[in-house]
């Protein structure tokens, strides 16, 4: 009963956000005593004016028209029209939606390709960064489509696959400079791909086995107070230090990977994919408070079997999912299409406003970096992007990309690259 | 008089024999000609069944076998199987095929087949596209003869929806029309022979050749040929032949399907063809008969069909055809879901999950007795407790429909063939 | 949030809403087109009654009627009506005076389009996904799935579900499409359910009809496939061929001319000449090359200017670069707008996919039709890029600088001349198969759903009374209605339900 009614409650809250999200606020977003002032030598600004501004914050501020401020790489003020201050990069859009660069979790064109060694089925010592190839054409055309950050993970052919990079789709050609955290994020696979032929481990009951006894070595050595160079990454993701994403799906997997990551060892997790008939559990996934990454799967007629075409994304937001996130699992889906999985959910029943947030700030919080990611507010990271209309209308181009406040995509000067 | 129950999973046939002339009194009988009948006795006289009727008095002097217990169905009839034959059969379009070629007497399973209380086997060639004529036999006797109780019985066509096994129908009615032509030209020549050799008058010439200019090819050639003293029509080309019968009505078609489709791909071949065909649909989840209910219903079509609940496509929704086609006004037929004798064993019980599915138990029982027996060509015989019908039993030990029911006996022409009956 | 959806939403200028939805609308034409077709309306209203009572049997009329109806030549009647007779456009205009006993869609509050002409069109179920990637090398690790087949990509025979039905043991080579139609299969209704009304085929055309076969072929092996290599013999074989059957063709013509007159002149040989290139010469086929690669493509609109035909060209992905080339050798060309492929870095000059190419082309008088980014339908839940979205792939073309308009026409009207239907397909006009869609909203938008198909006067897709869709953004009632029909307000029931047990 108890359950019952928080449910109807985050419904209502949910309702609440997504039938009020075009409320503009008159003062606009900066921090206490913001003043524009002009740059001072060795000093970056840029101005973007544009003629609607999704802030993605928690209030869903919506200015149209409105300025965004970018001082040195940080956001500095986003709200009502202002005159740029001396000496700001002045970018002004007649018909220019800003939003927050997009975020997707559950990517793997990060370079080479050498993401899954298949040879034994927990690796939790492997990474993906050293395939990674700086500067490739998925990601040129990733972040010309307003795509800012990506989670690059190991494939789900093996249980533990490794360790994912969470980078910047950034023009440069040093890693470093792209890279938000190395490791990022753990990827496990639980359910379909990884049950293939091991010696040890090709079943669900030989991965369960070898899953749980990798995680209990992991908590030994914590509590024991050691680091097992083996399981050196492992142990922080249980110690809560680093996320989890979690390739699960179906409402068997989804259902079994909750459980065991969050109910048993109460993981920083991820659920991702959450495709097939998954989204019949979705309460409870909702209930035990996992954020659910979702796609490349974002219908299912075949699974639940109904005759209709399900939009698994409106059945998520439904059961009241917070943290709610859409992926490509590019190439699967192309990286630059991401837009594109808000596009078909909201064709196929959800709401097109929180399919914005799925793409921006639900996926920055659910991997951790929602005070840096996600949304345009004062001091968070200036990685924007503006379009000529609706941002999941397949028609709207990408005119301008920000990314750390630098202009890393402008239609004009590089050409339509998406 | 008492029943034995303790060894009638006994294959053996009861000895002594029964009488020639004798009566059975059952606790009831599905005679499917005219319902349930409580206190059913039933006369039997040399194979065949005399009388039927509630607490009839028999005669004295005649053996009355009392079963206060048992229930009385006719014999089934499966009309669609391969089982006892083995031969992979012709493919594409062999219409003259004959199906019979294959009988052979001496195998266990038609023992088999009897003591699950299939009485009539109606068997088919195999093959794809228009691969021959089926027939029927009893599965009980020494020699083909003995077996055989009609050949052929239909011209077996598997249509689908694809122009090769369209072409295939066209180019048999196409054959037919080559011969019906013919015959037509012959029938002149051989009036104008006639009207040569003098013995006709002018007038009597005016009336002829206004009959062979009317003359149809359709309607059975008897009138013809009685008009026609001493014509005898060609003999059609072998693969014409069955084309030229079924238009004739000398022999009967039976169009398998698969989906909805093909039936609108059948009439769209048969277009002003008015010979008589059934069909045969093969029911699996995900068909889509119930586009062409209506048609089917509207041609009252007797149709072969598997005893399941489907699911509409695409869904979980069941559908039951059976009760479908019936509400329709057609007339389903039941094949057993495998051919195989544990097909035969389930039969029933498929058939009793489609009653307890909402069809007609009335409807449910014709469907594996008179309406097969009609499919075969055999419905003034067999299928129904009627007078003059050959005495093909099968008596349970309760509902036939219910799974725990078992085979108390068969009777086969007037001849316990399974089962153990104390007289 | 709904941008960039203009409907529903009263606008006092009709022009306004024209302009707005069609982008190159002139408003004169509109106006013209208006004042036009009421005044012919209503003679043809007078004339059909007369007719209606002569004709037997009974003809049958159908009028879609209060909707704002986009005709794909240029024109949008605001609270227009289609009306329909025996399946034939009979007029499109502001006709209130419908004949007796016509059935009445009512698209009231609605958007009403031509239906849309698919091509490149294998109306399969798939449930998997094709990429689109063209070097899909690195997909290895992605698509590797389980061994348990849970999550196999590409089709699973056992759930295959054609509309036409495998033709792989086909008999005669000759066969017809209308054979292998299944006017009831699922594949069928899905494509309905998006507003395709009709479809290529095997080089021909099928107009989708539902539960009948009659009618279902417009046109067969129309167009006629061409391999152009890019090796040089290649090249100059088929330049051969050409030439042959051209000159074959002059002293054809020659021949005929003379014969009369010149005693025992020998016919022309016909040795050797491929009749399939006589087709495409004498206009009654139409060429059809794949190719992506500027050099093929400059290669196709030399050999298309030389002997005088238009080819159409299927990928054209570097087209972008050589688009006045091919503009002038008159071709048309099948885009898929995201189709990608990267630029050789190997060579200076441009090279790659484009997203602005249908636009480019489109530019250069190029005719664009669009095509799906995959031409089955595709179950596998990955979605967005399959034969239910060709909306979509206009989309992109859109996003790639190309006007909504053009784009619309990328799957209407072009296709439609490609394919040698343009004269019953396409648009909304007088004279042409009653085939319509009727929308809630802009065709091109996102959230726009189909809320009716008419194939040939009949309507043969009600969202409301399918399952597919019924449950998203259901229909209000009165948002438009048959209306001898009383079960539109009636839950959503899938086709014709089961008997109650």
């Amino acid at each position: 009963m108890v359950t019952r009614s928080c449910l109807s409650l985050l419904l209502l809250l949910a309702a609440g956000c997504a039938s009020t999200p075009e409320r503009a606020s008159s003062s606009g977003l900066a921090a206490p005593g913001f003043k524009p002032r002009a740059l001072r030598a060795g000093e970056t600004g840029v101005a973007l004016q544009c003629s609607k501004i999704f802030a993605m914050d928690e209030h869903d501020h919506i200015f149209a028209p409105g300025t965004v401020l970018v001082r040195n790489g940080k956001i500095e003020y986003v709200g009502p029209r202002r005159a740029a201050p001396a000496g700001y990069e002045v970018h002004a859009f007649e018909q220019g939606w800003a939003l927050p660069g997009m975020v997707d979790l559950h990517s793997h064109v990060q370079g080479t390709f050498d993401i899954n060694d298949m040879v034994l089925p927990i690796n939790a010592e492997l990474r993906a960064s050293p395939a990674y190839v700086p500067g490739n054409t998925s990601l040129d055309r990733a972040r010309a489509a307003g795509v800012t950050t990506l989670l690059g993970i190991p494939g789900s052919g093996t249980s533990i696959s490794g360790f994912g990079v969470l980078h910047k789709t950034k023009d440069t050609p040093l890693y470093d400079t792209a890279v938000i955290a190395d490791p990022g994020a753990m990827k496990v696979a639980q359910s379909y791909n990884p049950e293939r032929s091991a010696d040890f481990g090709s079943t669900r009951a030989g991965l369960g086995w070898l899953l749980r006894e990798a995680n209990e070595r992991a908590i030994a050595a914590n509590e024991a107070g050691v680091v097992d160079p083996r399981l050196e990454n492992l142990q922080k993701v249980h110690a809560r230090e680093l996320p989890v994403l979690i390739h699960c799906a179906g409402s068997d997997g989804v259902g079994k990977a909750v459980n065991m990551w969050k109910g048993e060892y109460d993981t920083r997790c991820v659920v991702s994919h959450g495709c097939f008939d998954a989204f019949k559990i979705a309460p409870y996934v909702v209930r035990m408070q996992v954020p659910m990454n979702h796609g490349p799967r974002t219908i299912d007629f075949r699974v639940s079997r109904e005759g209709r075409f399900v939009g698994t994304a409106g059945e998520y937001l439904e059961a009241g999912a917070r943290d709610f996130s859409l992926n490509t699992d590019a190439p699967v889906v192309p990286q630059e299409e991401l837009f594109l999985q808000g596009t078909v959910s909201a064709r196929y029943g959800a709401d097109s406003y929180s399919m914005l947030r799925g793409l921006t700030i639900h996926p920055a919080r659910s991997i951790g970096l929602g005070d840096r990611l996600g949304s345009l507010e004062p001091g968070k990271d200036a990685d924007i992007g503006v379009f000529n209309g609706d941002p999941i209308d397949p028609r709207t181009r990408c005119e301008l990309v920000l990314i750390d406040g630098v202009v890393e995509y402008s239609r004009t000067r590089d050409g339509q690259l998406f | 008089m008492l029943l034995t129950t303790l060894l009638l999973s006994i294959p053996t046939p009861a000895d002594p024999p029964l009488p020639s002339l004798y009566a059975l009194r059952v606790g009831r009988a599905e005679t499917i000609a005219h319902g349930t009948i409580e206190h059913a006795v039933v006369l039997i006289e040399a194979g065949k069944i005399v009388t039927v009727g509630q607490d009839l008095e028999v005669e004295r002097g005649i053996p009355v076998i009392e079963l206060p217990g048992a229930t009385l169905l006719p014999g089934l009839v499966d009309c669609y199987s391969r089982l006892g034959l083995d031969s992979d059969g012709s493919s594409g379009f062999e219409p003259q095929a004959k199906a019979s070629v294959e009988l052979y007497p001496d195998q266990k399973i038609w023992a088999e087949i009897l003591e699950l209380g299939v009485t009539t086997l109606g068997l088919y060639p195999a093959g794809s596209g228009i691969p021959g004529q089926g027939f029927v036999v009893k599965p009980h006797g020494a020699t083909r003869e003995e077996m055989l109780l009609r050949d052929p019985s239909y011209l077996l066509v598997h249509m689908r929806s694809d122009p090769g096994s369209k072409k295939f129908l066209r180019d048999g009615l196409e054959k037919a029309d080559d011969y019906d032509e013919k015959e037509k030209k012959n029938v002149e020549k051989w009036d104008k022979d006639q009207e040569k050799k003098g013995a006709k008058k002018d007038d009597k010439k005016e009336e002829k050749k206004e009959e062979a200019k009317s003359f149809d090819p359709s309607p059975p050639q008897d009138k013809a040929k009685k008009e026609r003293k001493g014509y005898v029509p060609s003999e059609p080309d072998e693969k014409a032949k069955p084309f030229v019968e079924l238009r004739q009505d000398k022999l009967r078609a039976l169009c398998t399907l698969s989906k909805a489709a093909d039936y609108l791909h059948l009439l769209d071949v048969l277009r002003e063809e008015t010979f008589e065909f059934d069909l045969r649909v093969f029911l699996r989840d995900d068909v889509d008969f119930h586009h062409v209910m209506d048609k089917f219903g509207e041609k009252k079509l007797r149709i072969a069909m598997d005893p399941r609940i489907t699911l509409q496509p695409n869904t979980r929704r069941e559908r039951s055809y059976a009760m479908e086609l019936a509400a329709a006004g057609g007339k389903p037929v039941f094949v057993p879901r495998t051919d195989s004798i544990n097909g035969l064993k389930d039969w029933l019980r498929h058939v009793g999950e489609v009653v307890g599915a909402g069809l007609d138990r009335q409807v449910a029982l014709r469907a594996v007795t008179l309406e097969p027996a009609q499919l075969l060509g055999l419905g003034d015989r067999l299928g129904s407790l009627e007078p003059g019908k050959d005495a093909n039993f099968v008596l349970y030990d309760g509902d036939p429909l219910e799974v725990s029911t078992r085979i108390l006996a068969v009777i086969l022409e007037g001849e316990l063939v399974h089962g153990e009956i104390d007289q | 949030m709904k941008p960039a959806r203009a409907t529903g939403r009263p606008m006092n200028s009709l022009l306004l809403l024209g302009a707005a939805l069609l982008g190159s609308v002139m408003p004169s034409l509109v106006a013209q087109e208006t004042s036009g077709s009421k005044s012919s309306d209503a003679k043809t209203a007078d004339a059909k009654k007369d007719e209606a009572k002569k004709a037997d049997p009974e003809p049958k009329w159908f009028a879609v009627v209060g909707g704002d109806v986009h005709t794909g030549t240029g024109g949008l009647l605001r609270g227009a009506t289609v009306l329909a007779k025996d399946g034939v456009i009979e007029s499109v205009g502001y006709s209130t005076d419908l004949p007796e006993g016509t059935e009445v869609l009512s698209a009231r509050g609605l958007q009403v389009y031509p239906g849309l002409v698919a091509i490149s069109a294998s109306l399969a179920v798939s449930q998997g996904s094709r990429f689109l990637a063209e070097d899909d090398l690195h997909m290895r690790c992605c698509v590797d799935f389980g061994k348990n087949g849970h999550l196999h990509e590409g089709p699973l025979d056992a759930e295959l579900d054609l509309l036409l039905a495998d033709q792989a043991g086909l008999v005669d080579a000759q066969s017809d499409l209308r054979d292998a139609y299944d006017p009831f299969s699922s594949s069928l209704l899905m494509t309905l359910a998006v507003g395709i009304t009709s479809a290529e085929q095997s080089g021909g055309a099928l107009k989708l009809k539902r539960g009948e076969i009659d009618g279902v072929v417009m046109r067969e092996r129309f167009l006629s496939s061409f391999t152009w290599t890019s090796a040089s013999s290649g090249k100059t074989q088929l330049r051969e061929k050409f030439a042959a059957a051209a000159r074959y063709l002059r002293e054809k013509r020659e021949w005929d001319v003379r014969k009369d007159k010149v005693k025992d002149l020998p016919e022309p040989s016909k040795k050797g000449i491929e009749q399939k290139i006589l087709s495409v010469l004498d206009g009654s086929a139409r060429a059809k090359f794949n190719a992506n690669d500027r050099d093929d493509l400059l290669g196709i609109a030399r050999l298309a200017q030389e002997f005088g035909f238009r080819p159409v060209i299927e990928g054209c992905v570097e087209g972008w670069i050589v688009a006045e080339e091919l503009g002038r050798a008159g071709a048309y060309a099948i885009v898929y707008p995201r189709q990608r492929r990267d630029k050789d870095e190997n060579l200076v000059r441009a090279g790659g996919s484009s997203i602005e190419n249908a636009a480019i082309l489109h530019a250069h008088g190029v005719q664009v039709a669009i095509g799906p980014a995959s031409n089955g339908i595709d179950l596998g839940g990955i979605t967005g890029r399959d034969l239910l979205h060709l909306t979509v792939d206009a989309d992109f073309a859109v996003r790639g600088g190309m006007t909504d308009a053009a784009a619309l026409a990328g799957i209407t009207t072009v296709p439609a001349r490609i394919l040698g239907i343009d004269h019953r397909v396409g648009t909304l006009e007088k004279g042409k198969d009653c085939d319509v869609i009727v929308t809630d909203g802009d065709v091109l938008h996102y959230e726009t759903l189909v809320q009716y198909t008419v194939v040939a006067g009949k309507i043969a897709y009600d969202k409301q009374k399918e399952l597919l869709f019924a449950h998203i953004r259901p229909r209000t009632p009165g948002d438009g209605k048959t209306s001898n029909s009383s079960g539109d307000s009636a839950p959503a029931s899938a086709e014709s339900q089961p008997p109650q047990r």
